[in-house]
């Protein structure tokens, strides 16, 4: 189950970078609307996107449905934390306690599995 | 008026979104199972329906983040718990207990706080844009 839960908060970081570089993707200006989808950026992230989804797969194979989203759930402090760092986005002192309390969250229902 | 009628638009497609989404997992996790079965026909079936769905979901995601911010787009994800706990108990006929339950509700209380959290960083972000615009 240990080794499942890793595959799949694994494949939560890496669809985390995906969603980061999105992000810089969406905030650029594009000659056209296929120029907006097919860019290096946005090729990229789906790549890493999709190796993602194939973790999720090789992690549900010991990870119920009911625990798997709230696994999942660490991606918000995957987001937050390459936000600051790649994005330049703040971290207020509520938005930290958030993310404190997401990971208590995560460790009480993981002990109820 | 106009444009909270908007917002409003793109919270309604971003839930139907996230819903997609959800179901999406019930794909994954019958892979999952396909796989342990050593049924590679049905895995592999079921991860092209997953490859599917994320095609549909890149490009309106990727119109929703237009519209939303990250976080806020990111946090309103966090409904995906209550699926994967409903999705878990009808589909799989998984054990629900009651620490599932309240680990969910903190995890969700936990998305709140990011949000709002977040909420006073976009007002000072608009303020300092009009700053800008008035020096210019």
């Amino acid at each position: 189950m240990i080794k499942y839960a890793l595959i799949m908060l694994t494949g939560t970081l890496i669809a985390s970078i995906s969603q980061i570089v999105l992000k810089k993707a969406a905030e650029k200006e594009y000659p056209s609307k296929l120029a907006e989808y097919l860019n290096p950026m946005v090729i990229g992230a789906y790549g890493f996107f999709f190796g993602a989804s194939l973790l999720a797969i090789l992690g549900y194979r010991g990870v119920p449905l009911s625990l798997g989203p709230i696994l999942e759930a660490t991606g918000y402090i995957w987001v937050a934390v390459l936000g600051k760092i790649f994005l330049g986005e703040k971290i207020s002192k509520r938005k930290a306690l958030g993310l404190l309390v997401i990971i208590a969250g995560i460790v009480v229902a993981a002990l109820g599995a | 008026m106009n444009n909270q009628k908007e917002t409003v638009k793109w919270f309604v497609v971003l839930h139907a979104i996230i819903l997609i989404f959800s179901i999406n997992s019930i794909c994954s996790k019958t892979a999952g199972v396909a796989l342990n079965d050593k049924d590679y026909v049905k895995a592999l079936l079921f991860y092209g329906v997953v490859i599917c769905i994320l095609g549909f979901y890149a490009i309106a995601w990727q119109q929703v983040l237009k519209h939303l911010p990250l976080i806020t787009a990111y946090a309103n994800k966090a409904v995906t718990t209550l699926w994967g706990l409903v999705w878990g108990y009808i589909v799989f006929g998984e054990k629900v207990t009651l620490i599932k339950i309240v680990g969910a509700a903190i995890v969700i209380f936990g998305v709140y706080l990011v949000v709002t959290g977040d909420e006073s960083v976009q007002l000072s972000e608009k303020k300092s844009d009009k700053e800008e615009q008035a020096n210019d």
